[in-house]
């Protein structure tokens, strides 16, 4: 019995010894542990989710078999295998890894390249929208352009670039919207067909000035500039406000457009509301003819009329008006006593091409 | 017959052991992935992410520790079962700091708004000030509508507070508050400048 004992005792000696002796874990395992938290860390799921997913399915396969190695009986445990599937995943890890480098710097540069070119293009845009007074239907979509910018470059400088290039994507419905709501006023200004008819109504004018030897006024919406022509020649000149939409063409009542067109002073008011007025002959027949061709094609609300009483008055030469063309008192005075009742008045949008609103928009589009 | 018996008896206890470590730590394994669950659910990727990674990796080691075990002829899921205990504890502690987490995030979310609709507030009152007719009208009416659109973006503020982006709440409202201060920025200058002009 004794000696059964010993026998025993013996064994569990030796197997013991041996038992210490049993290999020990790679220590790939843990440098890979870390390096799959290091690889989530830098967003590998975002910037390269297929090769990350495999590399997790890898992973997850070395680490069971490394538990069912583990877990062996220590003199039957072996490694080596182990060991060289770990070894295989923590080369495709650094692959991942400078892959992942490489797609944040190429982003980082991308996502920056937008933000400038945004920014940039929103502040011209905002330059624009103090060019004319319809800018303000521009500015609520701008100031919404500009928030998210901010917070986009705000992503971008945490080096959180999904989100940056999310709000990067949300600027551009903005930016068109702005774009939509000042940019077709701008095109007018440098069509051809609308600037050659703007040049035939100024020379007409300038001409009837020099031939009837008589005063004219010329009024230029995008230099907002009152002219007065005497013999043909500039005599005077007037810095000039225009209606809330004044830079396009009056159609119809409530537009708060300025009219385009050759008309004339029908009236003298030596006391107005705005100081002293002189009354145009608006709609004159191009002006109906326009408005009843608009109705037609049911571009203007059917009760809707074609407006009136579009004066030259006092008030101030930076007042929005409801289309009319307002100066500062003490200018219209002035005029008010040198023209009289049949004065023709010529409202252009411009002279020529290089007109303040046609360059403002060069090199935009 | 004494001794046979006695490795009769060291047999029969022997399997009992194993026997008795040999089936799935089931219960362990369900309360484990509905605790993960839960605080997944009550976004712990949003608001502790690494802490989120760390049990959803403690969960998939313990899987694997099962499946490895599975394959075993002698099974013992003893170390499953107290690595799914871990995971279990480690999600509710996470689920019990996440409450503090969201409530901070949401406190910081609600102050940017405050702070943002105080800037608001402060330029329209500005504007409201600014001297109205002969050189500013034009100018007014463009800081109406920045003022409008800072005022539609509060309102996105509130959204993203109602649906707990909390960091998304906050960065837009401070973008609103910067931005508010510089239109109340033009608003001074422009009424510096009507004012020199009237002197």
């Amino acid at each position: 019995m004794v000696q059964n004992i010993n026998k025993i005792l013996f064994i569990f000696a030796l197997v013991s010894v041996l038992g210490c002796n049993a290999p020990q874990a790679p220590p790939e395992v843990r440098l890979a542990e870390e390096q799959e938290y290091n690889l989530w860390r830098s967003g590998a799921e975002i910037y390269v989710p297929i090769e990350y997913n495999q590399y997790r399915i890898s992973l997850r396969k070395a680490n069971e078999d490394f538990i069912r190695e583990k877990s062996r009986f220590a003199w039957f445990r072996n490694y080596k295998r182990v060991e060289s599937d770990f070894r295989d995943i923590l080369q495709s890890g650094y692959q991942i890894q400078t892959k992942i480098n490489e797609q944040k710097i190429i982003k980082s540069e991308n996502i920056s390249n937008q933000i400038s070119f945004l920014k940039s293009r929103i502040e011209t845009l905002k330059g624009l929208t103090y060019k004319i007074n319809e800018g303000r239907h521009a500015r609520k979509d701008l100031i919404k352009a500009e928030l998210l910018l901010s917070e986009a470059s705000l992503r971008h400088e945490s080096k959180d670039y999904r989100a940056a290039e999310e709000k990067l994507k949300d600027i551009s419905a903005f930016i068109s919207a702005a774009e939509g709501a000042i940019l077709p006023i701008f095109d007018r200004y440098s069509d051809s067909v609308q600037i050659r008819k703007w040049q035939r109504w100024y020379e007409d004018t300038v001409a009837e000035s020099r031939d009837k030897r008589i005063m004219v006024i010329i009024v230029n919406k995008s230099e907002r500039i009152l002219t007065l022509y005497k013999n043909g020649r500039p005599f005077r000149a007037y810095n000039v406000g225009i209606g809330r939409n004044g830079s396009a063409d009056k159609l119809h009542a409530g537009d708060d457009a300025t009219p385009e067109g050759r008309y004339r002073i029908i009236k003298k008011l030596p006391r107005s509301r705005y100081h002293k007025a002189l009354l145009i002959n608006y709609p004159n027949e191009e002006d109906r003819k326009n408005f009843i061709l608009a109705k037609r094609k049911g571009l203007i609300p059917a009760r809707t009329g074609i407006g009136g009483l579009i004066e030259i008055h006092g008030g101030g030469k930076d007042s929005m008006t409801y289309g009319c063309i307002s100066m500062d008192n003490n200018k219209v005075d002035e005029i008010f006593n040198i023209v009289n009742i049949g004065t023709p008045v010529t409202i252009i949008g411009a002279v020529g091409y290089n007109n303040s609103l046609s360059s403002a928009i060069e090199g935009l589009q | 017959m004494k001794t046979i018996f006695k490795y009769l008896a060291f047999g029969i206890f022997s399997m009992f052991i194993f026997v008795s470590c040999s089936k799935q730590p089931a219960e362990e394994i369900n309360a484990a992935k509905t605790a993960v669950d839960t605080v997944i659910t009550e976004g712990a990727e949003k608001y502790a992410p690494e802490d989120a990674k760390k049990i959803n990796d403690e969960l998939s080691a313990a899987m694997s520790e099962i499946k490895a075990q599975d394959g075993k002829f002698l099974k013992n899921y003893s170390k499953a079962k107290e690595m799914l205990v871990k995971v279990k504890a480690d999600a509710d502690a996470l689920r019990s700091g996440l409450a503090a987490k969201k409530e901070e995030a949401k406190n910081n979310a609600v102050a940017a708004q405050d702070a943002a609709k105080a800037a608001v507030e402060e330029a329209k009152g500005l504007l409201s000030k600014a001297p109205k007719g002969k050189g500013s009208k034009a100018d007014i009416e463009a800081f109406k509508a920045d003022i409008k659109g800072l005022e539609e973006s509060l309102a996105e503020v509130q959204s993203s507070i109602d649906t707990e982006d909390y960091a998304v709440a906050a960065d837009k409202a401070n973008a609103i508050k910067e931005k508010a201060a510089a239109v109340s920025e033009q608003v001074k200058q422009a009424m510096e400048k009507v004012g020199a002009k009237k002197k």
